[in-house]
């Protein structure tokens, strides 16, 4: 006997869901527990560099982010690097900062205009924000172009770059193929600082706590691709010492590692550690949007990310511009190497703050250990304690109030698993 | 790695519907992708032909339609249009 089939219609989206859950127990009015779970499943990176050639480490770790593969790129070439003594000339160096510049300009619009500002503006995404903030919203997509425009030229295509190699690059670009960027990147400049405008108009929750901010700092310039491991409370390290300073350890509600300070603390990364420990190596017009943003030298109100991600943009464009004005292609694509026995340690910033690399590699050159500690992991454990301190006055709100306050919180820091409209599973209980 | 999360919660839904319909077994499911969903045909079937495994929709026969539409109001998204259940 053959079974009858039905057909029924459904006409439903489907929605990227729970890929972070936050799990908040409240006893008699009091929080006592905030748990932010994120059950990505894991996927071996780290294993799977092992007794692979350490010239592949830039190629093959790019792969963990289609948003920021560029500082993939960068802290492996910078710890295979260190690990060879290989001093990169500095036109290369320049020319990687040109390349870090389009991943923050391309990364940081993104996350602020098409996933940020609609929380702030009560929109459930980008799309239904654009019927009423065409102009914005376009505006934000040229702007992001033209950061596309320098990964795709140095990188030799837009998303995960094959021209970066150990030492420098596989090919130079001519002054010729960087010039048509520039009138682009110029456009992209003023509308970043016009961008700004709205954000400042913001209705930001009153909040504020006193971090332990953590970023690089260099002698010269705004960091991005090299500096010290430096923080608010007096720390300033090599990179080589990262792990002297945070530790990973594994958490149960988590399959990313949480990091902690030798002596328990919890940093934050990013955008406002940068901005903090940054200020005076600002570029001017990004020092001047910061002014008429008002946003003063620290910002400690983690709402207020999207406003400093918003100088860091023009900070990127105009270093962008000096960089391809001051270009003048170098003999060589990249600097000679050969690899050798030793552990090497690498750290730039990617657009959500640290990205700490360190290998180990034996006389052929093959990776025996490698260890890469991405700042949205670092972060977690600063994301529960906003959630803790930013939920306890809000607690008489309804559990899906509760997850839209939630969802912004979690959000200020841009964490990977945050790219869908309700990314957060929000289970609550209450005694 | 967020197509996990997306086809899991299509699943959720073709079971609760399945259920919710006395069904046995889905043998269907026909799918509308938006032009700026960020999945390809392709990509979307071995991820559902993965995820399906031990739920009423395993073995199910699975029609895409892709939309070139970036105007699209639904452009983003990805619809469940029909289940064929037994």
């Amino acid at each position: 006997m053959t079974e009858t089939t039905r057909t029924i219609e459904v006409n439903q989206l489907a929605r990227v869901e729970g890929e972070g859950a936050l799990h908040l127990a409240i006893d008699g009015g009091q929080l006592t527990v905030a748990e932010l779970r994120i059950f990505e499943p894991p996927r071996y990176f780290e294993a799977l560099l092992r007794g692979r050639d350490c010239r592949e480490a830039p190629d093959i770790t790019a792969r963990i982010c289609g948003i920021c593969p560029v500082a993939y790129l960068m802290s492996s070439c910078a710890a295979i690097e260190d690990l060879c003594g290989l001093r990169v000339p500095a036109p290369l160096v320049d020319l990687r900062r040109l390349l870090y510049c389009g991943e923050w300009i391309e990364s940081h619009v993104l996350h602020m205009f098409m996933l940020h500002l609609p929380d702030f503006l009560g929109y459930p995404d980008a799309v239904s924000m654009a019927r009423e903030h065409g102009d914005l919203v376009r505006a934000a997509l040229r702007i992001k172009k033209a950061g596309n425009g320098i990964v795709a030229l140095l990188g030799g295509r837009e998303i995960h770059p094959i021209n970066v190699r150990i030492g420098g690059f596989y090919r130079l670009p001519t002054r010729a193929e960087l010039a048509p960027l520039r009138d682009e990147l110029a456009f992209a400049l003023d509308a970043a600082e016009q961008a700004l405008v709205p954000l400042a108009a913001l209705d930001f929750p009153d909040f504020e706590r006193d971090y332990t901010f953590v970023a690089l700092r260099h002698d010269s310039e705004y960091p991005m691709g090299r500096g010290r491991l430096v923080s608010s409370d007096g720390v300033d390290l090599p990179v080589a010492r990262y792990d002297d300073y945070l530790t990973e350890h594994h958490v149960r509600h988590s399959t990313s590692l949480h990091s902690r300070t030798a002596d328990g603390g919890v940093v934050h990364l990013g955008p406002l550690a940068r901005y903090a420990l940054n200020h005076d190596r600002l570029t001017p017009r990004a020092r001047a949007a910061a002014a008429a943003a008002g946003l003063p030298p620290v910002v400690r109100n983690p709402f207020r990310s999207i406003q400093v991600r918003g100088v860091e943009v023009v900070l990127a464009l105009e270093e962008a511009l000096r960089l391809i004005d001051g270009y003048v292609p170098g003999d060589t694509p990249a600097a000679a190497f050969e690899p050798r026995a030793g552990i090497g340690y690498g750290a730039t910033e990617a657009p959500r703050g640290v990205l700490y690399h360190r290998y180990a590699v034996d006389a052929a050159g093959l990776i025996t250990d490698a260890k890469i500690v991405a700042p949205t992991s670092v972060n977690q454990a600063v994301i529960e304690a906003d959630l803790r301190h930013y939920v306890e006055p809000n607690l008489h709100q309804p559990d899906e109030a509760l997850r839209a306050v939630c969802e912004t919180a979690i959000r200020n820091y841009d964490p990977c698993i945050s790219c869908s409209a309700h990314f957060l599973k929000l289970t609550v209980e209450r005694r | 790695m967020h197509e996990h999360s997306l086809i899991a919660n299509l699943l959720s839904r073709i079971d609760a519907i399945a259920c919710q319909h006395s069904a046995k077994r889905v043998v269907g499911v026909s799918v509308w992708i938006g032009a700026l969903a960020h999945i390809s045909a392709g990509h979307f079937r071995e991820h559902f032909e993965d995820g399906s495994r031990g739920s009423l929709a395993q073995g199910a026969r699975l029609d895409i339609e892709v939309s070139d539409d970036p105007e699209h109001p639904q452009a983003q998204d990805i619809l469940l249009r029909s289940i064929e259940v037994v």
